[in-house]
């Protein structure tokens, strides 16, 4: 008895190894759960959706996205840092995760999971903001807007989405690179932040091109610049700041993460295969259609890119704190 | 004409078997996310976006809009028959639905909210057909200083909304504003009791609380009370409302239905906050107030028409600006970009086939949704038949199911469970839960805006009336103020008359 027991042990060991080898070949064999640690309806569950629909059709299983929401992300990033490394649950990973770390160092907190736990697999998108204003808003260029700006240092508001988040940040930037300062009104979302400037509740906000280009073509807004080095290719008319001389750049990617001990084959496919949903005709018209544009940058080189963001992230940050403390 | 015209052609597109089909899959899946409690309309259009993938972008959002207001008609069933809100609008139909049911009215109440959710949603819709762009445009105007003015108005009513005294309503009041202070303060990011414990940095959700206060409070107490607790057959014609009950309601109806409208348009989850300002405008206006807490129909009818107009009117911005004000509609916006459709202010001309085929599809859907919902009364007053010692575990079952299901959090689990324990000292100490809930969902928003005020005008308090709309709600209550406090001083009849009379 004992002998047919340990027999049957040794055969499933070896049934177990044998997976083991076939797993990345097979990879996948259930279906891949996308978890958005942010609301339904944000511009990361609009990428995200859009990635899943095409991604199932390539890789043969369902695609699902799961919003696991709270604390900023911070819980869903948390979640998919601890997630089992088998490839089968990824994150829906954006600037707002290690941003959010960096926030939590600047504050004395220790973060529960880093950067470090997540392994780039590719990223959707990459857009700067743009600088928007009101319809009725007196400020028809950038050089209106800061000659205001100069005159009244202090007084005049913008809307964001929330405390140093995506909408937030790139105001910060603009406003230290132009020698500029504003007020701030945090709204609970990117949809709020929206409404109050379309609504003239505020003199300014930024945003992504995804929210915002419906809302220029319908005559709600007006751009004055668009934050970055380049010019849009859905609204070619506004100007870069850059090249109006200021030089601030923000670019709030968005893209794939996995957690950082998945096997290297699995991640190696994941790449492959996120690469090819980005650049296929389906998912840039999704993306494209209301304006952004698609911006695939491979897993390592993000990570990298991950890295020099976050210390610059970092020390605007440790500024920030100071000024708040003050 | 134009809008008749366009009507017309919306339902050549509604009318088809196919969209037919997908309206009443949308109503009836609605339905029942409704009807579970914990899962709610959100949840319930997330997880069949998947199914939609094989659509066109008008059958998608047909179906998908239908989840959003047939939640609001399931939402009801549970909050009436078992205390238990099944979706966060419902909460204040467990006040007065739930008394009903106790008094052997329940199936009128059902009956009553069926057909309140049937006028709100139609005139909703109705409202959303001819005023769509206007509205949307007045309404991103409405901003922090009025929504603060806007909740004062509310959080004067909250005063009203309890049973009797003061010191029975005051620290439930309390409570529930301490309760909602819990978590990161959203305009500076400070951590407020959150203890380190991550699942609390958004706060404590407001729909464990409310089931836990409500449903399992009433389930251990009414096991304390009789686990024999006989439930009476019900017979077919008490389930359909009395005269006096349809003359009741037809006030609170269309109260009720202006009122959700209204409320409907403004950010966040507006039809909250619709069913109970209905609920207590209802019984600010009731000859009765007194009686309010032991099963007027008036406290159904109300609040059960308000959500589904709000729910209706919450499609303006969305559809009219392409701007979602809560977070049902910001999923549904997200299924129409997947099909290639993207709302925005041009979406209504560009698009007329799918927005007036949408608009078709709602006035299809909400005669769906009754003929749906009426038979089901029979059907669901029949489970206050099976014994309350099987009914209460498999309740308590759903709730936890239920309630893990949305964030898959055990942390909540145990919210859950703890706000059980203290709905069930509520009612031991006879203190009034509804103004605890309404305070827990006011409290952070009034907050909110208050700050987002002064931080818009750098601390000045002008802003407050600088604009019409503030000026007015701040006028109106200021009124409220000054009646509450008349009426606190007015001589009272019944303590020396009586005395008198008892004398003689």
């Amino acid at each position: 008895m004992e002998k047919k027991i340990r027999v049957a042990c040794v055969l499933v060991a070896i049934v177990l190894a044998c997976a083991g080898v076939s797993f990345a070949a097979d990879y996948p064999t259930k279906a891949i759960t996308l978890i958005n640690p942010q609301a339904p309806g944000g511009t990361l569950d609009i990428q995200a959706r859009a990635f899943a629909s095409v991604a199932e059709k390539i890789l043969g299983q369902p695609v699902v996205v799961v919003n696991k929401t709270g604390a900023t992300g911070m819980v869903g990033g948390l979640a998919g840092a601890q997630a089992a490394p088998d490839g089968y649950t990824l994150t829906v990973g954006s600037v707002n995760i290690p941003n959010a770390l960096e926030w939590e160092i600047a504050n004395g907190r220790k973060p529960a999971f880093t950067r470090h736990d997540f392994a780039g697999i590719g990223t959707f998108t990459m857009s700067p903001t743009l600088l928007i204003v009101p319809m009725d808003s007196p400020y028809k260029t950038l050089a209106d807007f800061v000659a205001a700006a100069k005159a009244k240092p202090g007084q005049l508001a913008f809307s964001s989405g929330g405390l140093y988040g995506m909408s937030h940040l790139p105001a910060e930037i603009f406003g230290k690179a132009a020698g500029l300062k504003f007020r701030h009104v945090p709204y609970g979302g990117g949809g709020p932040s929206l409404t109050a400037v379309v609504g003239n509740q505020v003199d300014f906000s930024v945003n992504y091109p995804a929210n915002t280009i419906p809302l220029l073509r319908g005559n709600k807004l007006r751009a004055l610049a668009v934050i970055g080095a380049k010019r849009l290719k859905s609204v070619p008319e506004v100007p870069s700041v850059k090249e109006l001389g200021i030089d601030a750049e923000y670019y709030g990617w968005v893209g794939l993460l996995a957690p950082v001990k998945t096997p290297k084959p699995i991640v190696d496919k994941l790449r492959e295969v996120t690469k090819t949903v980005v650049q296929s005709k389906a998912f840039v018209d999704m993306i494209e259609e209301p304006g952004d544009e698609v911006n695939y940058m491979g897993g390592e080189e993000l990570m990298k890119y991950m890295d020099a963001e976050s210390a610059k992230i970092a020390a605007l940050y440790a500024d920030m704190v100071k000024e708040g403390a003050k | 004409m134009d809008v008749l015209n366009n009507l017309v052609a919306g339902f050549q597109t509604a009318l088809t078997f196919k969209n037919i089909y997908l309206c009443f899959i949308g109503c009836l899946w609605g339905t029942v996310v409704g009807i579970l409690p914990g899962i709610g309309p959100l949840a319930g259009i997330a997880l069949l976006i998947p199914a939609t993938f094989g659509m066109d972008a008008t059958g998608a959002i047909i179906m998908l809009a239908g989840i959003y207001y047939g939640a609001m008609y399931g939402g009801s069933t549970t909050s009436i028959l078992m205390n238990i809100p099944g979706e966060s609008a419902s909460v204040v139909s467990c006040l007065e639905g739930y008394q009903m049911t106790r008094k052997g009215r329940g199936g009128a109440a059902l009956f009553i909210a069926a057909w309140g959710s049937w006028i709100g949603g139609t005139l909703g819709i109705a409202g959303l057909m001819f005023l769509a762009p206007l509205l949307a445009n007045q309404a991103v105007k409405f901003g922090p200083p009025e929504m603060f003015a806007l909740l004062l108005i509310a959080f004067i009513l909250l005063g009203s909304l309890g049973k009797g005294s003061f010191f029975r309503t005051a620290p439930m009041i309390l409570l529930g504003l301490l309760i909602g202070t819990v978590g990161m303060d959203q305009l500076t990011g400070t951590m407020r009791f959150t203890h380190g414990i991550k699942e609390l940095y958004d706060g404590i959700g407001f729909i464990p609380v409310a089931m836990g206060v409500f449903g399992i409070g009433e389930i251990l107490s009414s096991v304390e009370e009789s686990l024999v607790r006989q439930a009476h057959r019900v017979r077919f014609r008490e389930l359909l409302p009395s005269r006096e009950e349809l003359r009741a309601s037809w006030g609170p109806i269309f109260r009720g239905t202006g009122l959700g409208f209204f409320i409907g348009l403004l950010p966040g989850s507006a039809h909250v906050l619709a069913s109970f300002l209905s609920y207590t405008l209802e019984k600010r206006l009731s000859r009765k107030p007194q009686e309010f807490g032991t099963g007027r129909i008036e406290g159904v009818a109300g609040p059960e028409t308000a959500n589904n107009a709000a729910s209706e009117s919450a499609m303006i911005p969305f559809l009219g600006l392409g701007i979602p004000t809560g977070p049902a509609p910001a999923v549904m916006m997200i299924a129409l970009l997947i099909h290639g459709v993207r709302p925005g202010p041009l979406f209504i001309s560009e698009q007329p086939q799918v927005f007036w085929g949408l608009v078709a599809s709602m006035y299809i859907g909400n005669v769906i949704l009754i003929i749906l919902n009426l038979p089901l009364v029979g059907l669901f007053i029949n489970l206050l038949r099976v014994p309350f010692r099987i009914l209460f575990p498999v309740i308590l079952l759903v709730c936890l199911v239920g309630t893990y299901a949305v964030n898959s959090s055990v942390v909540e689990l145990i919210i859950l469970l703890v706000s059980g324990v203290l709905g069930y000292l509520f009612r031991k100490f006879d203190f009034d839960i509804a103004p605890f809930i309404l305070a827990m969902i006011i409290g952070p928003t009034i907050e909110m805006t208050f700050r987002q005020s002064l931080m818009r005008s750098g601390g000045s308090f002008s802003i407050f009336w600088a604009s019409p709309i503030s000026l007015a709600l701040f006028a109106l209550s200021g009124v409220l103020l000054l009646w509450n406090v008349y009426r606190a001083l007015r001589p009272k009849r019944a303590s020396w008359e009586k005395v008198l009379e008892e004398g003689t």
